[in-house]
């Protein structure tokens, strides 16, 4: 039992958990540079709101490995806005397409 | 036995969701039109946010070195899953309601359009 105990303590430790993070985080980059190429050029405005949508959640989501890696919850609450940010952009642009307007 | 098993979903849950990421990433670059576009970025919201979010909800549960903080970490985690995953859905469908009520938007490379035919914009 104790035995056992032993290989599963040994099998992950914190610097190959570290390593994969990192790993991960740098194709979550490459991956933000596509998102940006199409920002970027779109042709038309939704196409530019698509790629923000697809950037916000992905961003979230690598600010949340972020504060795991670096060990911070601060990092974890700018997440949790930044998706709420993301829908309310989503809001505000269908109803300027649709009444051509901003307003509230 | 349980951490290890937390550790290793964990981070197969974001290898995932660095794939689709990646997926959506190529569809958002390759396809020719936005109402196509609209299917990748939906892989993208769901594929490589929701299930990455839930894999650092169970890595922070089960990884130790993090001390106290892992509990508040797995909770903000699980919390923006659950939002983004009503929300991307939400927003999606708005964006593309407006883009296809205001035409702002070429439908060019099209096999049917049942919306048009409902409003009767096909014997115009």
């Amino acid at each position: 039992m104790s035995n056992a105990k032993l290989w599963c303590l040994t099998l992950i430790p914190s610097e190959i958990i570290s390593l994969i993070l990192t790993v991960l985080l740098a194709l979550y980059f490459t991956s933000f540079i596509l998102y940006i190429v199409r920002l970027l050029k779109g042709p038309t405005l939704p196409d530019r709101v698509l790629a923000l949508d697809s950037l916000g959640y992905d961003l979230a989501t690598f600010m949340l490995v972020l504060s795991i890696y670096l060990n911070s919850p601060m990092m974890a609450v700018c997440a949790l806005s930044l998706a709420l940010w993301i829908y309310a952009v989503d809001i505000y642009i269908a109803k300027y397409l649709e009444a051509k307007e901003m307003g509230g | 036995m349980i951490d290890v098993t937390l550790i290793s979903t964990g981070l197969t849950l974001i290898a995932i969701g660095v794939f689709c990421d990646f997926v959506a990433a190529i569809g958002l670059i390759r396809l020719p039109n936005f109402f196509t576009r609209l299917h990748a970025a939906t892989v993208g919201a769901i594929g490589g946010a929701v299930v990455p979010m839930l894999g650092v909800t169970l890595l922070a549960l089960g990884y130790e070195p993090l001390g106290g903080t892992r509990f508040i970490l797995a909770g903000i985690a699980f919390t923006t899953s659950i939002l983004t995953m009503i929300l991307s859905q939400a927003g999606s469908h708005a964006i593309a309601r407006a883009t296809y009520r205001a035409k702002a938007a070429p439908l060019q490379p099209i096999v049917y359009d049942a919306l048009g035919e409902e409003k009767g914009d096909a014997n115009e």
